[in-house]
């Protein structure tokens, strides 16, 4: 099979709640979003229209990052989530050059979310901080990974689950009879950027 | 280094209730070895459907805030003001206690009606315990809710708890086709029930209901809508009428039926009566005419055979009019399309289009079955809230656009309006608790049977001598009022109206007014400076409690606490639409930290203090039937002799509304009951016998009334009388009456949804989107008019009101906003110590803002939030 995600623009409203949802069910450090939504305008007043567009890795059948990545650490699995082997990534960054979506992330070092609190972290930070270590660490190219460990128990990831107007759909691109295949034939799924060649396993749904 | 994750000792997940805003939707929160690490959406919880929001999730980071308030602190700086550093001092909790329970003990012996509660909007249920129970028991009737001045509905839940016996109206997105919104957000991720009501207007939009938005901003709903209609700030009820108008007079179609059955607009009204209506002199009830027999018969006469609506009748020697008569020839009159094309700047053939397309998708005529039951089936609605309600012209507005709901029978039917959450509920199964089933007044009118507030909105109060500090008692329809305990003349109004006794103490529950009941100098000079001692529960320190608190308890958040019932009242943040009802409650997911206390604990022990906990007690006792719908079975009721701690106040609370199994241990490992919600609650209006007004008769005796009071004081210009009349009308801001001045931009305010109010800008997940999304932070004006005026994107520029009053922030040129207009992210721009991650972003809107009489809407008291401005650009010296 071959994970794929299918973003309806239609039901999003911009609420960010996927970014943070992401934040919260990876740990991830002060500024690094694995799933960004960018804002903004179209047209001028009063034909102007304002825009969403929630991001997160494409995890691309063809992945630039891995193509590019000289030491083997990105990898891609049996169904299609690319992933980074934290022990055997330099941090050289050409993925994060390669990568046309920009999903990409070095952490240098856990910052602290409080200014003026150094190093002491409070107990859920110090629980993050560990969880990240665990996982991905510093100096690494970090990413999404379509929240791999909760598909492994049966779960949906942290975004699709969270998302308050249901615009977030996750399943087999492979079978033209998931749910997500069926959504990007019958209402014009598209893939962002397709020029780029890279195939996005990501799909949105036109907002009109 | 890396950090070495401790072996798994505990992993639990607790339901629970979230607390980021007053939606209340079901949560579970992880909790791993003691340390909670997640909250997620409860899936079993049908406030939610097991989905969270940005502002949800992101309440982890308030548990373990450093900046937490986690003890007892006391003032070091004896001065209070705006930006003042108080130097804040540790104390115990024994010593906090002693100090309060001397200063309320003085305030109490001295006079006791000097008190001032104050309290938060966002945590909703908890103060329907201990504000309440606290104020009664101690005896003052002072009472402030953050948000009643600027951010709040004042127009908005007066009017609907009027028409449709509930605190908001929402399209019943179910059925909707085609939604007209007027300055509100219902469906985007704000507001009450707000996840809900995202997921059901998500749903609505790929089924293909069209919305329209009149907004002078293309906000978030008007960035999703089918059309944005730009407008002119305050001017939404103007439009209502004109399209009112249209409807009634050119289009000439409406819901004959639902008018005769469910409104006054069949009641004869006197032509010579000044507006009275005509009535049957035995029964004194309001009269109607039958055209089959030809004669008058009083309203609920069961041999009525119809009803006329149109008309002139002779009435034993007096000629009378039907009342629907009477709204058509006034929007004739008075609101005709080129007039409210000039006042709200919205082309005449926009409005036209708008109205035929309302009436045309409002299927009149059309029925739909629902589990056996045949109901009118009206898939259109104009729905409408803070921004088009927070002007002059409040209650009027409102009203005025539920009407164009009222003409063509789209109120709390398949696929209309309703009222949200769902005013009518027969109770649980085994209780019948709460039952909320409206009833009809003597003249037919709807009455509310539960509400959020003592105060109904139906019959109106009874104008009479104030004892209130703010003078709201004396006021027949007002929810809250800033206009005269922050303006400069608070002590003339005081002594005027003979108010005999002065604010002594106020008590504090995480509201920051400074920054949302009008501009921060006014709010503290004027009102929170007039008092010898403030206490306030908090978990943060912001605006207020640097400005004027004396004693800062540390508060538990709503993930350290326990609430009886979090979904009900359900008139206040129940999803609306639902096949079943929910009770949540809200329990704690780790002990609270620190030295940190729960608000109502705390309430409990200094009533004991003060030894009025037995008053205490028999106030919950006299608050539950008024709030949850139903008389307390004498087996639950709280024994005032005894001492009761919160967690059994809870408990009785449970057992008695939902059965002696559902207590509160009981609770815990659901965290709520459900119960299947029945048609006839869900589509309620046919099934319940009332009516609600088209013509407000009952103004005209209120103004009248009221008028009497004032003048026996020597200050009748304390209102407008001409609001109180009973035909809608649309009355101009000060700002609409600025012709020609160099103030010449409408400032107003926005609320994004990924903030609450001004309690979230310092959680540092929400602080990051913010910073990302391109307007939140900024002061937006159209781009052309940023040409026109030779100002840049980025620039710094001032905004200054007529006063002479300014405030400053970084300019972002959109196209987005009407081109008369400056729009800002209100309750941004914090300027507290205790929140150095919201302290200097965005811009401070409400500074713009004044708190007077003629700022103010006469019929609510509501506050006005539009004014007029100068902008130009900010020149660093040197």
């Amino acid at each position: 099979m071959r994970y794929g995600f299918v973003i309806d623009l239609k039901k999003c409203y911009g609420c960010y709640t996927c970014t943070v949802v992401c934040k919260a069910a990876n740990h991830t450090p002060k500024g690094v979003d694995f799933a960004k939504c960018y804002q903004g305008e179209i047209g001028t007043y009063p034909s102007a229209l304002r825009q969403m567009l929630p991001t997160l890795c494409m995890q691309c059948a063809e992945p630039e990052c891995l193509a590019v990545c000289p030491t083997g650490a990105t990898v891609q699995d049996e169904n299609g989530i690319v992933t980074v082997d934290r022990d055997l990534c330099m941090g050289c960054k050409y993925c994060m050059v390669a990568c046309p979506y920009g999903q990409r992330h070095i952490v240098p070092e856990w910052e602290n979310y409080y200014p003026g609190a150094g190093d002491d972290l409070d107990q859920y930070q110090a629980y993050a901080k560990a969880t990240w270590e665990e996982k991905n660490g510093y100096g690494v190219a970090t990413k999404c990974d379509f929240c791999r460990e909760r598909l492994k128990q049966g779960r949906q990831p942290a975004c699709v689950e969270a998302c308050p107007a249901k615009a977030r759909y996750i399943g087999d691109l492979d079978d033209p009879e998931s749910e997500i295949s069926m959504l990007i034939r019958r209402e014009r799924g598209f893939q962002l950027n397709p020029e780029f060649g890279t195939d996005p396993s990501v799909y949105y749904l036109p907002a009109r | 280094m890396k950090a070495q994750t401790e072996p798994v000792r505990e992993d639990v997940w607790i339901p629970t209730s979230c607390g980021g805003c007053y939606s209340q939707c079901g949560i579970r929160v992880h909790r791993v070895n003691g340390v909670v690490v997640g909250i997620e959406g409860n899936p079993e919880s049908p406030a939610g459907s097991g989905r969270i929001c940005s502002k949800g999730s992101a309440q982890l980071m308030t548990l373990y805030d450093p900046y937490r308030i986690n003890y007892p602190v006391k003032r070091g700086n004896p001065q209070k003001g705006v930006g003042a550093d108080p130097k804040w001092q540790r104390i115990s909790w024994d010593e906090a206690m002693q100090v309060i329970t001397e200063k309320l003990r003085a305030a109490y012996e001295k006079d006791p009606r000097g008190g001032y509660f104050q309290a938060t909007t966002v945590q909703t249920s908890e103060i329907r315990f201990a504000v309440i129970a606290f104020m009664r028991a101690f005896g003052f009737k002072n009472y402030w809710v953050s948000g009643g001045g600027l951010w709040c509905g004042n127009g908005a839940h007066f009017m609907n708890g009027i028409m449709h016996a509930a605190w908001s109206i929402i399209p019943d997105f179910n059925y909707n086709n085609y939604a007209i919104y007027f300055g509100c957000s219902k469906g985007h991720g704000a507001g009450h029930a707000a996840l809900q009501t995202a997921q059901q207007a998500a749903d609505a939009r790929v089924r293909g209901m069209k919305a329209v938005v009149f907004d002078p901003y293309l906000s978030t709903q008007a960035s999703k809508a089918h059309e944005w209609i730009p407008i002119r700030v305050g001017t939404d009820g103007a439009a209502a009428l004109g399209m009112l108008n249209v409807i009634l007079n050119e289009i000439n179609v409406y819901d004959a039926e639902y008018l005769k059955l469910k409104t006054n607009a069949a009641y004869l009204i006197q032509s010579d009566g000044d507006g009275y209506y005509r009535r049957d002199p035995d029964t004194r009830k309001p009269l109607v005419w039958d055209p089959v027999d030809r004669m008058a018969k009083p309203f609920d006469d069961p041999a009525i055979k119809d009803f006329a609506l149109d008309g002139k009748y002779n009435v034993h020697g007096t000629d009378c009019t039907p009342a629907f008569q009477l709204l058509k020839e006034h929007v004739k009159k008075e609101y005709p399309l080129d007039k409210v094309s000039r006042i709200t700047s919205v082309p005449e053939k926009k409005l036209r289009r708008v109205a035929h397309e309302f009436v045309e998708h409002a299927q009149i005529g059309s029925t739909i079955t629902i589990e056996g039951k045949t109901l009118p089936l009206r898939p259109s609605a104009a729905i409408f809230f803070r921004g088009s309600q927070g002007h002059v012209n409040s209650g009027w507005t409102c009203l005025s656009i539920d009407l164009l709901n009222q003409v063509i029978g789209a109120a709390d039917v398949p696929g209309g309006s309703m009222g949200h959450g769902p005013p009518v509920c027969h109770g649980h199964p085994t209780t019948g608790k709460p039952n909320t089933v409206p009833y009809p007044c003597e003249d037919g009118l709807m009455v509310v049977k539960g509400w959020v507030y003592d105060h109904k909105p139906y019959p109106l109060r009874k104008p009479q001598p104030p004892q209130r500090l703010d003078l709201q008692d004396m006021f027949p329809c007002s929810v809250y009022n800033a206009f005269t305990i922050c303006s400069p003349n608070w002590e003339q109004y005081l002594r005027t109206f003979k108010i005999d006794y002065r604010p002594s103490f106020m008590i504090n529950f995480g509201s920051n007014s400074v920054m949302t009941m009008g501009n921060a100098e006014q709010v503290t000079e004027n009102f929170l400076k007039k008092f010898d001692f403030i206490l306030s529960f908090n978990i943060y320190h912001n605006e207020f409690t640097e400005a004027v608190a004396d004693i800062v308890l540390p508060d538990s958040c709503f993930l350290e606490r326990y609430t009886p019932c979090v979904t009900f009242p359900s008139t206040f943040c129940h999803p609306t639409g639902l096949d079943q009802w929910v009770w949540q409650i809200r329990q704690p997911v780790c002990k609270p930290l620190y030295e940190r206390r729960d608000f109502n604990e705390v309430m409990i022990e200094i009533a004991s203090r003060l030894g009025i906990k037995d008053k205490y007690y028999e106030a919950i006792n006299q608050i539950i039937p008024i709030r949850y719908g139903g008389d307390m079975s004498p087996r639950y009721r709280l024994d005032p002799k005894k001492d009761n701690t919160w967690e059994q106040i809870c408990d009785n609370v449970l057992r008695d509304r939902l059965g002696e199994d559902n207590g509160l241990e009981a609770l815990k490992k659901t965290g709520l009951e459900k119960w299947r919600a029945k048609v006839d609650e869900k589509y309620w209006r046919w099934f319940v016998p009332v009516r609600v007004p088209i013509y407000f008769e009952y103004f005209l005796d209120a103004g009248k009334e009221l008028r009497k009071v004032t003048e026996s004081f020597g200050m009748p210009e304390i209102a407008d009388y001409n609001f109180f009349k009973p035909l809608a009308q649309w009355n101009p801001c000060p700002s609409h009456k600025m012709e020609n001045s160099e103030y010449d931009m409408w400032a107003f305010c926005w609320r994004p949804s990924f903030h609450t109010q001004s309690s979230t800008q310092n959680n540092p997940w929400l602080d990051e989107i913010a910073t990302k999304d391109p307007w939140v932070y900024f002061i937006q004006i159209n781009a052309e008019t940023g040409r026109r005026k030779g100002i840049k994107d980025g620039d710094m520029i001032w905004i200054e009101n007529p006063v002479g009053r300014r405030i400053k922030g970084p300019l972002r040129l959109v196209q987005g906003v009407h081109p008369e207009h400056v729009c800002i992210a209100g309750c941004h721009g914090h300027w507290a110590r205790g929140m150095p991650i919201a302290r200097g972003k965005g811009v401070f809107f409400a500074d713009l803002t004044l708190c007077d009489i003629e700022y103010t809407d006469s019929i609510t008291q509501g506050s006005d939030t539009c004014v007029k401005v100068k902008i130009y650009k900010f020149e660093e010296k040197g």
